[in-house]
């Protein structure tokens, strides 16, 4: 779980999506810090769906789901068993 | 530190958020860029032509076009439809209240020689004006990473455009909208839309607004809450295949010409279109200190489209003091009087 955290935060940063010196705790609201917005959230899925090899069902595309480090996370755990 | 400029593309380290590795002299976009190759391009028009197939006829358009009448948006027109004449297709052009006469001309010359339909959207221009000002205005209202793409004020107005033709696909029932965006310029040849993704956009931007005291209540920018409502489950697809095809800007203007699209005469070498760009960009240079074009002139020069002495000629070129001080007077802005920048006029 750390692991995949440690990717997301790392993609942000190597996309610029986010300051090497930014942190981020595991419930803040990515778009609402200014980290990402529609075209960036379609980036970042992306990436997700290409880094774990999962396709993200309609239904889970939602704030509780990918607007957090711990949401997307959690999604992940869940469509990547 | 003196500045570090990449040397494969225009980036260089006094851009926030650049890094220039030293060792080999490259920036961290360049350092990690895989093109597409030749066989994936290939691939992903092959599963486009796909789609046309599966998902045309089913309404009165196939394809919601964002028409600019610009050099790029008329071109891939132009080419979409030589390459697909079966598609029925809605351009949509936005007047924001900047648009320039010969783009307004050119965009209904395109769609009489492609056979499209035209539809002109606008809005009452002293709202438009108020909301770039405010936008101009406005510090930090997009993301970071969404500045290196445009400038606050183009930001908004895309996504306004953006809102709008999905608007127009769902009420069309037409299955695909399709901007002309180059390589630089957009994420993803296709992207498939969602109900839960166009709502959750429309409330990203709701909140854009009003962070810049934008209270969009009778939805004029946003997507209409009814039109959500009635959308059912099929969504949209937006298409790129301007970023599938090779691109060469002189082979674009020259293509353009042949067929009767006409040079504007905009002294602005970032758009063919937009008498607001000019201000635009000089705003972001004001406010951030970097070239809101540097991110897809970068994307041009990295994937071989653009060379990189023109990358450098693009970004750098002084900006017309003309059409700044025009936008500023529309927008009830002052200008500065900035050396590096306003030493041009046309």
């Amino acid at each position: 779980m750390q692991q995949v955290k440690s990717d997301i935060v790392d993609y942000l940063k190597a996309n610029s999506f986010m300051d090497n010196n930014t942190s981020l705790k595991d419930n803040d609201s990515l778009t609402q810090n200014g980290i990402i917005d529609s075209i960036g959230l379609l980036e970042l899925m992306d990436y997700i769906c290409d880094k774990y090899s999962i396709e993200i069902p309609e239904d889970m595309l939602t704030p509780e789901n990918f607007d957090s480090l711990q949401g997307i996370t959690n999604m992940i755990t869940k469509l990547a068993k | 530190m003196s500045k570090l400029v990449c040397k494969k593309c225009v980036l260089d380290s006094d851009i926030p958020g650049i890094r220039i590795n030293e060792d080999n002299g490259l920036c961290h976009f360049c350092e990690t860029y895989t093109p597409l190759s030749s066989q994936e391009k290939s691939e992903y028009l092959t599963k486009i032509e796909e789609l046309f197939e599966q998902y045309r006829g089913k309404g009165k358009y196939d394809v919601i076009y964002a028409l600019s009448g610009g050099k790029d948006s008329s071109y891939t027109l132009y080419k979409l439809k030589k390459d697909y004449s079966f598609l029925k297709v809605l351009a949509v052009q936005f007047d924001n209240g900047f648009t320039s006469e010969g783009a307004i001309k050119n965009a209904k010359k395109m769609c009489k020689i492609t056979g499209s339909d035209y539809y002109q959207l606008t809005m009452e221009k002293e709202i438009l004006y108020d909301t770039f000002r405010n936008a101009a205005e406005s510090y930090d209202l997009f993301p970071k990473f969404a500045k290196y793409r445009a400038s606050d004020i183009c930001n908004v107005c895309i996504t306004i455009i953006k809102q709008k033709l999905i608007e127009q696909a769902i009420i069309q029932k037409a299955p695909f909208i399709i901007f002309a965006f180059t390589a630089g310029q957009s994420p993803n040849p296709i992207i498939n839309l969602s109900p839960n993704f166009i709502q959750w956009s429309r409330s990203l931007f709701k909140k854009q607004l009003e962070k810049i005291g934008v209270d969009d209540k009778d939805e004029l920018f946003l997507l209409k809450s009814k039109v959500i409502e009635n959308m059912g489950e099929n969504a949209p697809s937006i298409l790129h295949p301007l970023c599938l095809w090779d691109y060469s800007e002189d082979k674009v203007l020259e293509t353009l010409l042949e067929i009767g699209w006409e040079q504007p005469g905009i002294a602005d070498i970032n758009s063919t279109n937009c008498t607001l760009n000019s201000f635009a960009c000089y705003n972001h240079l004001e406010k951030y200190g970097f070239h809101p074009y540097a991110f897809d002139t970068a994307g041009l020069v990295r994937s071989g489209e653009m060379s990189r002495e023109e990358g450098f000629e693009k970004i750098n070129q002084e900006l017309s003091k003309q059409l700044i001080e025009e936008a500023a007077k529309k927008l009830k802005l002052n200008v500065k009087n900035s050396q590096k920048i306003l030493t041009t006029t046309i």
